[in-house]
């Protein structure tokens, strides 16, 4: 905060420090930068590790600052999709940190726990926060996680539909207990990635 | 009530009108500054009338079970409530003359104060919180001798050692569980197993409000930390500064920095230095992750609630708290290394080095509580206990094993009003890389770094050394050498690496236990691998506990500081030695002969010097530009 420094790679990225080096993103291999946000405890790491590593860990581990992980994954048209995942820290002492990771960010999914109003709202925030300050071509997706624990539900699968169709968002349900849905999540965003053009 | 600090040992008339000055200070609450705790006030001259009487009845027994207690020296201090009541009279006899003299820094005594707390924390004579303690309460008069009674044999039976900190029901399997977060988080100060565990801590704003406590919920605290809040501001009101309230076998030690309070209520006979050094060392874990600017939020709003802003953090804190009786760094203000070969520490520093050449503030390279190598920009200085914080934060956050990450940290000896950025990622199970940056955007490059770093280590065979030390370990006392010429000036030579066997070793040379050796000018220190008989977590904690007695009265400012002390109970005979080079900490068997611990003493300073090269980090300290 108070401190300043000289950025070692300061050519390196374009937007900011924390995107990558896009030098090998091409037509066949795109390579996106996407960010995780959503409250404290509503899953993030939990998505992400499924997504990544295929795991599932019930025990709760609180992340600090934020992780970075990546997956590929190919699509049915051959061409390779690089996610370069920030998953942040939902604590309230991170929020304003928060534009350090979704600052040039080509993709970001705002999480909530189906079972937690509460989460919902603070989902609603964060989109209103991406709309403004976000990329303006940013593909945000809204994702219920937790959607095993259906009989303490709070937020109903059409209230998510609704928001998300007002906002022009991507929405699904998934359970990154029972892995239900969460490739599914990363190949949609895939698809819905703008194309860089041939050159 | 400008009276309540004493500087002399007070004559027993002084010691009474303190007491009648304190009372009535306690019936006329500042209205202006505690408004929201004057419940809790009243709840507490409730509890002065309770004790009053029963002062007497108990008398008797206090005075067998002060008797009792004194023969048992270490820990096992009496987590029992009626007892220590009761007791006051004679330790505050003894205490307020003692302390007073001996430490010459303000201690503000007041018996009348003393009985309250002791009722609160023991819930014994009153409840500080109107409900929930009636049935307890009614048992007060007749039933204070036998629960006493029934207190000592179970203390004695446990010899003081299983029952921890954690008072009744600690075991030493509980240990792995501290790091889940905080433990019993349903307990309130109504419940009679949060009354009784005997070392707690809290954090509090300056207007009451909890931000942290040890055990039980912080929201159900309310009004406790209300109380403690009173406590404090009413001694402000009068100019002067609480630090100290002793309340039998309790102390209560405050610490204020700005708007924040903290406070620990101990019954563990640790030295008062000792306990303030561990609510430093609490705020400065606190400042670590939210930096001093949080005293602005206070600035804005006096009633800010904190709480929010440390979420998930629990960890953090309890693991500290548990290193401050099994890690001897929270009272040498010094880090350890790992023990390793010359040439690969240097080979480690190397390629740290060269990180750091590219803008890294700080580099370092850690095995658990142990640094391998670091290594720091020029003119930057890395405070020990900044070390000990941050390696904390990182081996308590298990988020950190996950995956490599990027978060920001404060380093409150550094600069503890601005964030640095921390890159972690760990190399194998055990080692971990912590680059250091001033700048939010250098992820990239840090990871760049760390790839560089760790393909160095893994060619250079580093990472497999370091494991190997973690499991051999360096200095073995048994392996002391005996005759000064037969010295192989390395602990990795021929023989030592063919003895995998000896886990716990066995005891040295004249009933040598343990020792810490503590380098003045480097800042580190090295302390040797415990052997048999040292070898249960409660019997090292329990040894610690001794070495940070020794400390704080080696480092007393009152009466030190001291060259040599030779100190004998029925546990141990300790040994502590200090010179302008070094600080030496040697404890043996009780029956352990003066003369031949001297000699054993100087063959371990001697032993010390001829593997400096492998137990420390020479010439890269960053603490000497």
């Amino acid at each position: 905060m108070g401190c300043s420094s000289s950025l070692p790679d300061r050519s390196a990225g374009r937007v900011g420090g924390l995107n990558p080096v896009n030098g090998d993103s091409d037509a066949k291999n795109l390579r996106v930068k996407l960010v995780l946000l959503g409250d404290s405890g509503v899953g993030k790491t939990c998505i992400v590790l499924r997504f990544v590593r295929g795991q599932f860990d019930p025990t709760s581990k609180v992340t600090v600052g934020a992780s970075f992980l990546s997956q590929t994954i190919a699509l049915q048209d051959s061409t390779t999709v690089k996610f370069e995942i920030w998953d942040t820290a939902g604590q309230e002492r991170y929020a304003a940190l928060a534009p350090l990771y979704y600052r040039g960010a080509a993709v970001a999914v705002i999480a909530y726990d189906i079972t937690n109003p509460d989460s919902f709202h603070k989902a609603q925030h964060w989109v209103k926060e991406l709309q403004k300050h976000g990329s303006p071509d940013i593909v945000l997706a809204l994702v219920g996680n937790k959607a095993d624990l259906q009989e303490k539900r709070e937020v109903s699968v059409q209230d998510g539909i609704d928001y998300a169709e007002k906002n022009g968002m991507f929405f699904i349900e998934t359970s990154a207990k029972t892995a239900d849905n969460i490739n599914q999540l990363f190949e949609e965003i895939a698809k819905r990635l703008p194309r860089p053009s041939p050159s | 009530m400008a009276s309540n600090s004493t500087s002399q040992p007070p004559s027993s008339d002084e010691e009474e009108e303190e007491e009648q000055g304190a009372n009535s200070t306690v019936q006329k609450p500042n209205s202006n500054s505690i408004d929201n705790s004057l419940d809790a006030i009243e709840n507490q001259l409730s509890s002065i009338s309770f004790t009053s009487p029963i002062d007497e009845t108990i008398a008797v027994v206090s005075a067998e079970y002060y008797h009792e207690s004194v023969s048992e020296i270490n820990d096992s201090s009496l987590n029992g409530s009626y007892e220590a009541a009761g007791e006051i009279r004679i330790d505050n006899n003894n205490s307020v003359g003692e302390s007073s003299h001996a430490s010459g820094s303000r201690v503000w005594m007041n018996n009348n104060v003393e009985v309250e707390v002791e009722a609160e924390v023991d819930g014994g004579l009153s409840s500080p919180s109107s409900s929930g303690y009636a049935g307890e309460r009614g048992s007060s008069g007749g039933s204070v001798s036998s629960g006493s009674g029934t207190d000592v044999i179970r203390e004695v039976r446990d010899n003081g050692e299983s029952v921890g900190d954690d008072g009744v029901n600690m075991v030493d399997s509980v240990q792995a569980e501290w790091i889940s977060g905080k433990r019993h988080a349903d307990e309130d100060d109504a419940s009679i197993s949060w009354r009784k565990r005997k070392k707690h801590f809290f954090i509090l704003s300056h207007s009451g409000k909890p931000i942290y406590s040890r055990y039980g919920d912080e929201h159900k605290l309310a009004g406790f930390s209300a109380t403690l809040q009173a406590i404090i501001s009413f001694v402000e009101n009068g100019g002067d500064c609480v630090k100290l309230v002793r309340a039998g076998k309790h102390q209560v030690v405050f610490l204020v920095k700005g708007p924040i309070y903290l406070v620990c209520i101990s019954c563990t006979e640790e030295p008062y230095e000792s306990l303030r050094g561990q609510l430093e060392l609490l705020y400065g874990q606190m400042i670590l992750i939210l930096t001093r600017s949080v005293d602005r939020c206070f600035e804005k709003n006096p009633k800010f609630d904190m709480t929010p802003l440390l979420g998930g953090t629990d960890a953090v804190f309890s693991s500290l708290i548990h290193l401050f009786s099994q890690n001897p760094a929270t009272f040498l203000h010094a880090y350890t290394c790992l023990p390793l070969a010359y040439a690969t520490r240097q080979a480690a520093g190397a390629i740290l080095q060269d990180v750091a050449d590219t803008g890294v503030v700080f580099a370092i390279l850690m095995c658990k509580d142990k640094v391998v190598s670091l290594v720091g920009l020029q003119k930057s200085s890395l405070h020990p206990d900044d070390m000990l914080l941050l390696a904390n934060f990182v081996m308590s956050s298990e988020s950190f094993r996950t995956s490599e990450s990027f978060s920001p940290i404060c380093l409150p000896r550094y600069n503890p009003m601005a964030f640095l950025y921390a890159y972690v990622h760990y190399l194998d199970a055990d080692t971990y890389l912590i680059l250091l940056t001033a700048s939010s955007q250098a992820f990239f490059h840090l990871k760049e770094c760390r790839i560089r770093v760790e393909t160095v280590l893994s060619k250079s065979n580093v990472l497999n050394e370091v494991q190997r030390s973690m499991s051999e370990g360096g200095l073995h006392i048994d392996r002391l050498p005996v005759d000064p010429s037969a010295r192989s000036g390395s602990l990795f030579h021929q023989n030592q690496r063919s003895q995998p066997e000896s886990v716990v070793g066995i005891g040295g040379p004249a009933g040598l236990l343990h020792f810490i050796y503590r380098s003045i000018y480097l800042d580190q220190y090295v302390s040797s691998e415990f052997a048999s008989p040292v070898s249960s977590p409660s019997q090292q904690k329990r040894l610690y506990r001794a070495y940070q007695r020794l400390y704080a009265s080696m480092h007393d400012k009152g009466i030190g500081p001291h060259k040599t002390q030779f100190r004998r109970d029925e546990n141990y005979v300790l040994l502590c030695w200090v010179t302008q080079d070094f600080e030496l900490y040697a404890a043996f068997d009780p029956l352990a002969d003066k003369g031949a611990a001297i000699r054993i003493c100087n063959r371990v300073c001697q032993w010390v010097k001829d593997v400096e090269n492998e137990i420390f980090l020479l010439g890269a300290s960053p603490f000497s530009w």
